[in-house]
């Protein structure tokens, strides 16, 4: 019997344990507030490294979990990554239905803001 | 019902009752005849459906030939509406509802206008009801039809049919009232609430999907021209022949239902206080609708949370976050805007709707588990102003 999930698995996983869930205090952070997503993510970084990142969100499963994939491919890379990024991947590899893209697009823009500061934050 | 689930949607729809299950079987194996037929097979089948609506006629408190039979509330709604507008057109062409109705309602209105119609849409207090003199106010010289529901599908807000039927009885408009979400499960008493039209689906209460009634008054002025065209079956109000099988298991879910209205009404206001017991010091929750409505339902917010997130956290619950017909669309309720919610509270807004088979357990496991969901977003969210 078809039931035609909404969700796939890696969506209910990130969805159900999200370890990078939180807000780190020390590190810079990014608020975003549109295409009903209000999601705030944050990260520490040393020597051009993510050395922690973290997100707070309201928003539906589909932009929980993408948070949460974003924080765990990323923390750990170069700052530059978040310069990067592209929520194209994460579209495609959750999956992430079409009508949501904007909503992956506010957390895009949400990382490379959070790259740009992390940046500025090492050249200043 | 998979054991996996939690099922508390039974505003959506309910499982049928074993013993309607054996009627259908029962009479399903007593003849394959199409009932319009004369020879005797045909007549076998046409006294199943006279029973049926005997049945369905004793719960509502109506004579059998009120009865049209259609394929649920939804059809029965638009004969109603649609059939009903139309077949006054001649004597006027304003019409009556309100914002808070199903969309088998408002839609139905919404292709009236468009066909030049007069619509006009009246708004309940900030807990849904109607008030009388709101409804009044509106009403016109060639205002031929009103169509006002017993119980709201959302919220469970019981209007009060008889002073709003009686408004219209005094004015001799057509009267119309979607009981999907009532026949069955609070008392309806066609012999003396001033109705003319009344809507009714099997399936909200324990008989099978795909069958419905429209009840008519026997009075005059009171009819509908028909929407559908094939046949004269059914005074050429609705052809199509009739779905035997369903009808039978229609019939004995309004006889089952006639005799457990009270026992059933009993045991859901006990398991829905007992819910909204458990969640209601929760904090930044907001009870939708009246707390005196239908006791099947409990409609809630939560400040703070994304209802798709919310409905989620909460499985292996099987909840709504509005109507199920409507519950793929990511819009806010329009019933709950009507109530004054704001688009962010009425998106939070969860519809828990128990049932017979709803146990004390399963009450207070959706409590528990309703709690755990709000409290794991709220803290997944960046300051959710709790």
């Amino acid at each position: 019997m078809s039931t035609d999930d909404p969700y796939g698995p890696r969506v209910r996983r990130l969805f159900a344990a999200p370890v990078h869930a939180g807000r780190l205090e020390d590190g810079e952070s990014v608020d975003v507030d549109e295409q009903d997503v209000r999601l705030r993510l944050s990260a520490a970084a040393a020597a051009g490294r993510i050395e922690a990142m973290r997100f707070e969100a309201r928003g539906c499963p589909h932009v929980i979990a993408a948070a949460e994939a974003a924080c765990a491919r990323l923390e750990g890379g170069p700052v530059s990554g978040l310069l990067e990024f592209s929520g194209r991947d994460l579209m495609e590899n959750l999956p992430v239905p079409v009508e949501k893209t904007g909503r992956i697009l506010a957390l895009e823009d949400a990382v490379r803001s959070l790259g740009q500061r992390l940046r500025d934050g090492t050249e200043s | 019902m998979t054991e996996a689930f939690v099922y508390l949607d039974y505003a959506a729809s309910t499982p049928v009752d074993p013993r309607v299950r054996d009627r259908m079987r029962e009479a399903g194996e007593m003849t394959c005849a199409n009932p319009s037929s004369t020879h005797a097979a045909g007549r076998l089948t046409h006294g199943i459906i006279a029973t049926a609506a005997a049945q369905l006629a004793g719960l509502l408190n109506a004579g059998p030939r009120t009865l049209v039979w259609t394929s649920g509330a939804t059809e029965s709604d638009n004969l109603a509406i649609a059939g009903g507008a139309r077949y006054r057109n001649h004597r006027g062409r304003h019409i009556v509802t309100m914002k808070t109705e199903h969309k088998a309602v408002t839609d139905v209105f919404e292709q009236l206008a468009k066909e030049g119609f007069d619509v006009s849409w009246v708004e309940p207090d900030g807990n849904g009801i109607l008030d009388p003199a709101a409804f009044e106010a509106v009403l016109r010289e060639d205002t031929q039809l009103a169509s006002i529901m017993l119980v709201n599908n959302e919220t469970g807000v019981i209007q009060d049919i008889e002073a709003l039927g009686g408004i219209c009885r005094e004015r001799g408009i057509l009267f119309h009232v979607d009981a999907a979400q009532a026949a069955g499960k609070v008392h309806v008493d066609l012999s003396t609430l001033p109705v003319d039209l009344m809507s009714v689906t099997a399936h909200k209460f324990y008989g099978p999907q795909g069958i419905g009634a429209l009840y008519i008054a026997d009075r005059p002025g009171c009819h509908v021209d028909p929407i559908l065209f094939g046949g004269g079956q059914q005074r050429r109000i609705r052809p199509g022949t009739l779905p035997m099988e369903l009808i039978a298991g229609f019939g004995m879910a309004a006889e089952i239902a006639a005799h457990r209205i009270d026992d059933d009404l009993e045991h859901l206001r006990a398991l829905r206080e007992a819910l909204w017991g458990g969640i209601r010091d929760l904090g930044g929750i907001r009870r939708n609708g009246d707390p005196d409505g239908f006791p099947g339902i409990l409609n809630v917010s939560a400040a703070g949370v994304e209802g798709e997130s919310l409905l989620l956290a909460l499985e292996p619950l099987q909840v709504a976050t509005g109507s199920a017909c409507n519950s793929k669309s990511r819009e806010p309720s329009s019933v709950l805007r009507a109530l004054g919610l704001s688009d962010t509270d009425a998106q939070s807004a969860i519809r828990f709707s128990l049932g017979r088979p709803t146990t004390a357990g399963e009450a207070r496991f959706a409590a528990d588990r309703y709690r755990q969901a709000v409290l794991k977003l709220r803290g997944l969210a960046p300051g959710a102003g709790v």
